[in-house]
């Protein structure tokens, strides 16, 4: 993206790796006959970077285990990264001290998937939805806080009056309402929301997606979408950044990887897709599976089920390379012009 | 003959405040050979209409009313001896989530050989030769070393192919899948839908596959039944369900998919959500929900017009067919 005003958020050369070892015993390995020291770890995302502009939806995909959920707790600041940096607004937030980290918390929400773990059984709604505005605005009134939640309560179309209610009295869409309306009580710029309609029904999904676009369009709100749905992501999206095994596969408006998805994962993966078509379509399918992401593969990390992989996919490491139009893809085949 | 014939099916759970009625008139038929969908969101019996059939109602609950005629005899009226006959060897079930269906400490093949050996009489060295057979039919790579595995050591589409592979080792006359690819990824879910398909196709088995996903019915079934609060709302051949639904909760459920949506436009929601079985509306169990109420729908419960595979249940559909006829 050329815009000359810094991004919102600004994710780069991100790494968490989750050490797997717990003693010191454990990681001693015999090598021949010299004793070494080895750390064995599940590396969740290996450097990642990418720029989250202000009054967009960025769409995060990929697969189960490919490290998108992870990269939405690091950039919340619940995760600490291992390496690599996360700037909010031009500041860096990452390793801040609780103090000073707090006003960024204002300022961005998250989002979690199952609306029945995300809420304090025993906290009625109303107590659920004031918490963080007495936290994060001391100075206001009893009756600020009460009007200001019961605003929230009725813009994502929950009635005031079951303030009184506990979260078990509610169903799945209402629920997960409610997690919506809490981030949207201390009125935020950037909301994290990870897999927010995985959980629910079909046609509740539907009401919870226009909650979230028309929550965007009122607030002007900056999401970070996280998701394995890609027929979400079109709808919903303005940019996609696909992810396999912990790397950034493709980045690209979302109209342009609809169209003309580059990257051989993003083809795949789109190709699978279940549309309401009839017949069986002609998926592409991958050879193998995905590897662990303990014992990462050398150079690409698609390399074993591409099928246009050589020999420099599997020694080197593909970058992120500018393809016009906002496109980017990490393919040595597509750099090389071997692919279209 | 159908191969199975449900027949104005009731189920019933016994709770502390009255009966709930899980199913209420549940028909419908599966030819030899069909695909059937069956598809409804979380609470409208879907799971429980599939369970009936191999009498697995969890209890308390129990089939309170109806037949379930497979090639002619009644399920419902069977010896638990007579149905072993039939459960799990010709008609077989496929679970959402293989983790949950393979035993962790038993192989593959011990796992395959146990199931063979329970509904036939066959050697072990016969029973691991069949076994390695069907894991060869489910395109799992090289079937006589996997075989000795445990469910832990495979993925989850593995596993799921190793479900699949048990649920044909008695060469069924029918499978039920319920939610099958659920718990699986978009790519893996694409592999083993194919799978699935091409195996009914060639071994000429019968397919129920319950499911929430539209998409993934139409890509495998020949007919569906659309559930809602635990009714049959409407049937149809896929196809024709898709392109032209007539049951407005159908046609809801439909258009609320992102992709008949207009790029950035809000998608098509039904207000409202399926109502809870403890209070189900009077008359027509949507009409809450539903832009074409009128009077009659909050006391009649709409009969199906229309043929056996063809079938809706709205008042308000009935009377605009009737009109133009």
């Amino acid at each position: 993206m050329t815009t000359a005003s810094t991004p919102l958020v600004r994710i780069d050369g991100l790494y968490k790796r989750f050490p797997l070892d717990r003693g010191l015993l454990e990681q001693l390995e015999l090598d021949g006959l010299r004793l070494r020291r080895r750390q064995k770890a599940v590396n969740a995302i290996n450097g990642v970077s990418m720029e989250i502009q202000a009054g967009e939806a960025l769409c995060v995909v990929g697969e189960s285990g490919c490290g998108k959920s992870t990269v939405a707790r690091v950039v919340m600041g619940l995760l600490s990264p291992s390496a690599g940096q996360i700037e909010f607004a031009g500041q860096r937030i990452d390793g801040l001290p609780r103090k000073q980290l707090a006003p960024f918390r204002k300022r961005m929400q998250m989002i979690f998937q199952n609306p029945y773990s995300s809420l304090n059984p025993r906290m009625t709604i109303r107590q659920t939805l004031e918490e963080p505005v007495r936290f994060h605005f001391p100075d206001l009134t009893t009756a600020e806080v009460v009007e200001r939640v019961a605003e929230v309560m009725s813009s994502v179309g929950i009635d005031p009056g079951w303030g009184v209610r506990f979260p078990h009295e509610f169903s799945g869409g209402q629920r997960q309402r409610i997690s919506i309306a809490r981030a949207l009580t201390v009125d935020p710029e950037f909301i994290v929301a990870d897999e927010p309609i995985s959980a629910l029904d079909v046609s509740i999904q539907a009401q919870v997606l226009n909650l979230l676009m028309d929550a965007r369009e009122q607030r002007g709100l900056t999401y970070m979408f996280i998701t394995h749905d890609l027929s979400v992501v079109e709808h919903f999206g303005s940019r996609v950044a696909v992810m396999y095994l912990g790397t950034l596969c493709e980045l690209a408006p979302t109209v342009s990887l609809f169209s003309t998805p580059r990257h051989p994962y993003t083809r795949a993966l789109l190709s699978a897709i279940p549309r309401l078509g009839g017949a069986q379509q002609d998926f592409i399918r991958l050879k193998g599976e995905v590897p662990t992401p303990i014992d990462l593969p050398p150079g690409c990390v698609f390399h074993n089920r591409c099928p246009h992989a050589d020999a420099r996919c599997k020694s080197e490491i593909p970058r992120l390379i500018d393809q016009g139009d906002g496109v980017q893809v990490a393919c040595h085949a597509i750099e090389e012009g071997r692919i279209e | 003959m159908a191969l199975l014939e449900v027949r104005n099916l009731e189920v019933r759970f016994p709770q502390r405040s009255g009966e709930l009625v899980a199913l209420r008139d549940v028909s419908f038929s599966v030819d030899r050979g069909m695909r059937m969908g069956i598809v409804g969101e979380s609470g409208a019996g879907k799971s429980v209409a599939a369970f009936s059939i191999l009498n697995l109602v969890s209890r308390p609950g129990y089939i309170a009313h109806g037949q379930i005629l497979f090639d002619g005899e009644d399920i419902v009226q069977m010896s638990p001896a007579q149905l072993q006959r039939i459960r799990g060897n010709r008609i077989t079930m496929i679970f959402q989530d293989p983790m949950m269906t393979l035993n962790p400490v038993l192989t593959i093949g011990t796992q395959m050989i146990e199931c063979l050996q329970a509904h036939g009489k066959v050697n072990d060295r016969e029973a691991r030769r069949i076994a390695v057979e069907k894991l060869r039919q489910v395109k799992i790579p090289s079937p006589e070393a996997r075989i000795d595995q445990y469910p832990h050591e495979l993925s989850g589409g593995m596993r799921q192919r190793v479900v699949i592979a048990i649920a044909l080792l008695t060469d069924p006359d029918l499978i039920i899948a319920d939610e099958p690819t659920t718990a699986l990824d978009v790519t893996i879910q694409a592999e083993i839908m194919a799978l699935l398909l091409e195996l009914c196709k060639q071994e000429g088995v019968a397919l129920i596959l319950i499911t929430h996903d539209l998409g993934v019915v139409s890509q495998v079934t020949e007919d569906t039944i659309v559930m809602y609060a635990g009714r049959i709302i409407e049937e149809a051949p896929t196809r024709e369900l898709i392109d032209h639904p007539r049951h407005p909760y159908t046609e809801g459920l439909i258009n609320a998919l992102p992709e008949r949506a207009r790029q950035g436009q809000r998608l098509n929601q039904i207000a409202g959500s399926m109502p809870s079985l403890h209070v189900i509306p009077d008359g027509c169990a949507f009409h809450p929900r539903c832009e074409h109420t009128h009077e009659r729908c909050r006391h009649e419960i709409p009969g199906f017009t229309g043929t056996t595979h063809r079938r809706v249940a709205c008042h308000w559909r009935a009377d605009q067919e009737g009109q133009e006829a």
